[in-house]
């Protein structure tokens, strides 16, 4: 799975082959864990631990320095958005104080072939993203959190 | 060229002279409104920016003053506490200064005993024999030459070009006291 | 030209790998230095630094450093007339330590480096740069 999605020339992996690929891991540990909080949590530690080898791939790949401001972080997080999901995220909801923001995702390959059934209605789908962002920042010590607003193949955004 | 500045450091590893010749003065001021969205920490009891760099005011940089007032470690002169005064939005819109740390006299003092073990250790780490220790170091806005006089004084000076190291042979001919 | 060896540290400072090449004498270090020649490199520089610490330079050899974001460390001591040594860091960097630590799920980040196809690599990048020249030849 991490390898498949790290590589930088996505046209080499079919795409439907990670959102399967990505939809059985889910399933498996759905399976694996009653509670679909603990799923949620499972996905967020799994994306973390992508994260904190996916910066390292990402700073070779740009080499880009190190962030000064937060608006340069999101620009970053949107070139590897691009660069690993393919997907053009738009940046939204700044704070006031510039702490805090939302990534709008207009589509996700992730859910690509999702429905969400009742009894999973609380499940964070896609919560591996947010783990993923907050360990690749981790390792170039920014603490964020990063959590999903709005989900279900509505709309996914995350900060 | 550029000279920054001389330091000579002793045998033991202090400091025994310094001038700084060309240091430039990195200041910004400007005003804000409430809440900041520059981050400030304590650091070595000065206020210092820690992210959100933006305009000039880089991560780094220290706060020097608020609305004219100077600030010294965290203590505004007026007596308040800078970071605290900052908290609170009735005192916005405020202006604030920001600069490039000046280097005390005591941080020189540590630095060039912080350059002493570096020079050793350089020599040490040799893959050959007989090596001297550091003779340039190299950073992104400066480069440092060192001159080990034979009594094993090491003159040490910081520049762009490399070619001090002959003008530090005749400083040392005419004596330290003409700098 | 030669390359004499080459360091990894991790942000800790911990040796991930050490690799020589065309040595004479014998020593090494076991903890990272750059981080301290950093922090002395930001303080007394007169302005703004970006990168901070590049090399420094003594009689007899040359000792290049290079810092990712992420607080990699990678030192590299090449002979005084070594030139471009900086993109060989940085080449060591993309192309062999992120294909081949980074990307090996099963090697740990934070352990020291194990990984043969990692070694057998990188000694052949070394070997196939121009910097690398051996005296001994």
């Amino acid at each position: 799975m991490s390898r498949s999605t790290t590589r930088f020339d996505t046209k080499k992996v079919n795409s439907e082959l990670v959102t399967l690929t990505y939809g059985a891991l889910v399933a498996q540990i759905i399976k694996d864990l009653e509670n679909t909080d603990d799923v949620s949590k499972q996905l967020e530690r799994l994306g973390y631990n992508m994260g904190i080898r996916l910066i390292e791939d990402f700073l070779a790949k740009t080499g880009t320095g190190r962030c000064l401001d937060l608006k340069d972080t999101a620009d970053k997080i949107q070139t590897a958005f691009r660069m690993y999901l393919g997907v053009q995220p738009n940046v939204a909801n700044w704070s006031a104080a510039g702490d805090e923001f939302s990534f709008v995702l207009d589509s996700n390959p992730l859910t690509d072939l999702v429905e969400l059934p009742e009894d999973l209605k609380g499940l964070k789908y896609c919560n591996i993203i947010c783990g993923v962002i907050r360990g690749a920042l981790e390792m170039v010590q920014l603490d964020v959190q990063s959590w999903i607003v709005q989900d279900q193949l509505k709309r996914g955004s995350k900060h | 060229m550029v000279i920054y500045g001389i330091y000579i450091v002793s045998k033991s590893g202090g400091l025994i002279f310094n001038y700084d010749n060309n240091v430039p003065k990195i200041e910004t001021e400007k005003k804000f409104s409430y809440p900041l969205d520059i981050k400030l920490q304590v650091e070595n009891k000065k206020i210092v920016v820690e992210f959100g760099q933006r305009d000039g005011i880089h991560v780094g940089h220290v706060l020097y003053a608020v609305n004219g007032v100077p600030v010294t470690g965290t203590q505004m002169d007026d007596g308040q506490n800078a970071l605290e005064y900052l908290e609170h939005k009735e005192n916005y819109p405020a202006t604030l200064k920001f600069g490039r740390p000046k280097m005390t006299t005591n941080e020189k003092i540590f630095l060039a005993s912080m350059f002493y073990p570096l020079f050793a250790i350089a020599s040490q780490l040799s893959p050959e024999p007989k090596c001297s220790g550091i003779e340039v170091l190299e950073a992104d806005t400066f480069r440092l030459n060192c001159f080990q006089t034979l009594t094993e004084m090491p003159i040490r000076c910081e520049l762009f070009d490399s070619n001090l190291k002959s003008i530090l042979e005749q400083i040392e001919k005419s004596g330290i006291a003409n700098i | 030209m030669t390359v004499y060896n080459i360091y990894i540290f991790d942000k800790a400072g911990t040796l991930l790998y050490y690799e020589e090449w065309n040595r004479l004498k014998q020593s090494g270090m076991t903890r990272g230095r750059g981080g301290k020649t950093n922090s002395f490199v930001s303080k007394i520089s007169p302005t703004d630094t970006k990168e901070g610490f590049l090399c420094y330079k003594t009689s007899k050899y040359t000792l290049h450093f290079l810092e990712t974001p992420s607080g990699l460390k990678f030192v590299i001591n090449t002979d005084v007339h070594s030139q471009g040594v900086r993109e060989l860091l940085q080449q060591i960097y993309n192309q062999v330590y992120v294909e081949y630590v980074v990307k090996n799920p099963l090697c740990n980040l934070s352990q020291p480096i194990q990984s043969e196809l990692f070694k057998s690599n990188l000694d052949s990048y070394i070997k196939q740069s121009p910097i690398f020249l051996s005296k001994a030849l």
